[in-house]
């Protein structure tokens, strides 16, 4: 099955299997622990409540990605699929203006950054909009050719994946399976869209259930498992961690980082703070940062 | 038979039917390309988009220069803002003011959704009054496209949906919010809802109708009375910006209901929940 399969690839598809992409292990060491940044057809969620965050470290991985490499960016493709109609472009160029502008002067002095910067880095990513779970699905397997004939196209955003769980809950059928229908078979393909081309790819999910049975012993040292519960034990900050998306999502996630809001400091700034754990290294890498005007600052932690 | 036949088709592999079904995998084939082509959402480059956006994104000004000040500068097109408050905390008088500042001001027409029966003509009529003596003025207010859509209160109808099971509660008020985000989107149209406020554990107030609720709009302002020994009912409000993407939350402002486009209210400006 899997020669045929081989056979039907066209030459794009072949070059931009064996070429490999440009691996996003560097994209934010900050966040990602050092060694375990994510790698080709990585799979990482970003949890938390509202306003902790996620969607402005999106904006800040979308900047490191279609950034120019003289710029200390990465200049990779990223497509990202915005089912919460909450992508707010003017947003990303305020953060993407700021951060060309401070490169810019560290390396020549000069401030011209012109608005011919900002488009060609924008020309790198492409926005869907979807307001459905079949409608997410079908535009999967109409990236899926995109994906496969553009090399560059490094990286694949959802914002949110749990947009449409609840409508989903009601008018997908009597049984959990049917009701999970349309998110399992996103979750497959997915997780083949991973293998077959080492694309990354970042979903958001919201912290909406609450988690009843939390242990107070959650510590931090058990070896994740590769039961879709493996994630419990880290995040003692919060009792909204129950993970309530399909299982065929949970076992394919690699990375997992969750969002808390921290206290607020000492001079009124809000702090948020992001734990990353991941299968491939131990322990949880914690990062604490402030949100400011052009994009999100990280506080060096001792 | 699970009744989701483009979901299922779309997901399997063509050559595999093609064997099962003894059809022709070139016609499969190019059916799986029309369903695609008719049914998914298409990407934009980034580039596009932002020209889009720049030309097509108006900030409507709410007409208080303090609230203007906290929703830097005004309400945005293509986006959700949301006003929360205790009862009497102002959140109907906000909306009032806000609609009668587009229509008149901007000239602008607004759709205003009441949910709780709590529109109020004569306060409407008495506002405008305010602004200009001139009935036929008064008459020809709005005119233009739709470009704000104001729904008081969204708890009003569906929080009796909630709890319980609360599925069917739940899902009706996604897609209500699905609907809404869409209409803002699709249309540049500013859309402004109101909600009540509940406490959470350690007093504090927040938003009410729910964790996926919470994620809905883009801007919220929290109003609050403010407490004045001796005068029983003030017209004094603060607002407090608790969520937004582009201004530092927790700014506090106020403002006056009577006196709503006043300037001298703000007098006190900017100050921290913190200190307060």
């Amino acid at each position: 099955m899997t020669a045929r399969v081989r056979m039907a690839e066209n030459g794009a598809q072949v070059v931009s299997r064996l070429e490999g992409r440009q691996s996003l292990k560097d994209v934010e060491p900050n966040i990602f622990p050092v060694d375990g940044g994510p790698g080709q057809g990585d799979i990482v969620e970003f949890y938390g409540m509202e306003g902790t965050g996620k969607t402005e470290t999106l904006y800040h991985l979308i900047t490191r990605c279609i950034m120019p490499v003289q710029s200390g960016g990465l200049e990779v493709g990223v497509i990202i699929i915005d089912t919460d109609h909450h992508f707010d472009m003017l947003r990303l160029v305020s953060i993407l203006e700021g951060q060309l502008a401070r490169y810019s002067k560290e390396s020549d002095g000069s401030e011209a950054e012109s608005e011919e910067g900002v488009c060609s880095c924008l020309r790198r990513l492409s926005v869907v909009h979807c307001c459905s779970s079949a409608q997410l699905l079908l535009t999967l397997h109409y990236l899926e050719n995109s994906i496969s004939i553009q090399p560059s196209l490094d990286l694949l955003i959802i914002d949110s994946i749990s947009a449409f769980f609840w409508v989903d809950r009601h008018s997908g059928g009597e049984s959990i399976a049917c009701q999970e229908a349309n998110m399992r078979k996103c979750a497959e393909f997915l997780d083949k869209l991973r293998k077959n081309y080492g694309i990354v790819i970042f979903a958001t999910t919201h912290a909406i259930m609450r988690n009843y049975n939390t242990t107070s012993d959650s510590g931090l040292s058990d070896v994740p498992g590769s039961s879709s519960w493996r994630w419990k034990s880290a995040d003692s900050a919060t009792d909204f961690n129950k993970p309530y998306l399909c299982r065929a999502w949970q076992r394919i996630i690699t990375h997992r980082v969750l969002f808390t809001k921290s206290q607020v400091s000492k001079d009124h700034k809000q702090v948020f703070s992001a734990a990353c754990t991941s299968i491939m290294t131990k322990g949880v890498k914690k990062c604490l940062f402030n949100v400011m005007e052009d994009g999100i600052k990280f506080l060096c932690d001792k | 038979m699970t009744g989701r036949p483009v979901e299922d088709f779309v997901s399997c592999n063509p050559e595999e039917l093609a064997q099962k079904c003894s059809l022709s995998y070139k016609a499969l084939v190019a059916v799986r390309r029309v369903l695609l082509a008719q049914y998914t959402a298409f990407p934009i480059s980034g580039a596009d988009l932002y020209q889009e956006l720049l030309s097509s994104t108006a900030i409507l000004s709410t007409g208080s220069p303090s609230l203007d000040k906290l929703l830097d500068s005004g309400l945005y097109t293509g986006e959700i803002t949301e006003l929360t408050g205790s009862p009497g905390s102002g959140k109907t008088q906000v909306c009032f003011s806000v609609a009668v500042n587009i229509s008149h001001q901007l000239k602008q027409s607004v759709f205003y959704i009441d949910t709780k029966g709590g529109m109020c003509v004569n306060r409407l009529l008495q506002m405008l009054q305010t602004r200009t003596s001139n009935v036929e003025e008064q008459a020809s207010v709005g005119g233009g496209s739709v470009k704000a859509v104001i729904v008081d209160s969204v708890p009003a109808v569906l929080s009796s949906m909630l709890g319980g099971k609360q599925n069917e509660g739940m899902s009706l008020l996604m897609q209500v919010a699905g609907e809404l985000k869409m209409i803002a989107k699709d249309f540049n149209i500013a859309v402004l809802v109101t909600n009540h406020v509940t406490q959470d554990g350690n007093g504090c107030l927040k938003a009410g109708l729910g964790l996926s609720w919470s994620h809905v709009p883009r801007t919220r302002v929290l109003l609050q009375r403010v407490e004045n020994p001796g005068v029983s009912s003030s017209s004094l409000r603060t607002a407090t910006l608790t969520k937004s993407s582009r201004q530092p939350c927790h700014l506090v402002e106020d403002f006056d209901l009577c006196n709503w486009s006043d300037e001298r209210n703000s007098v006190s400006g900017k100050r921290k929940l913190e200190s307060s």
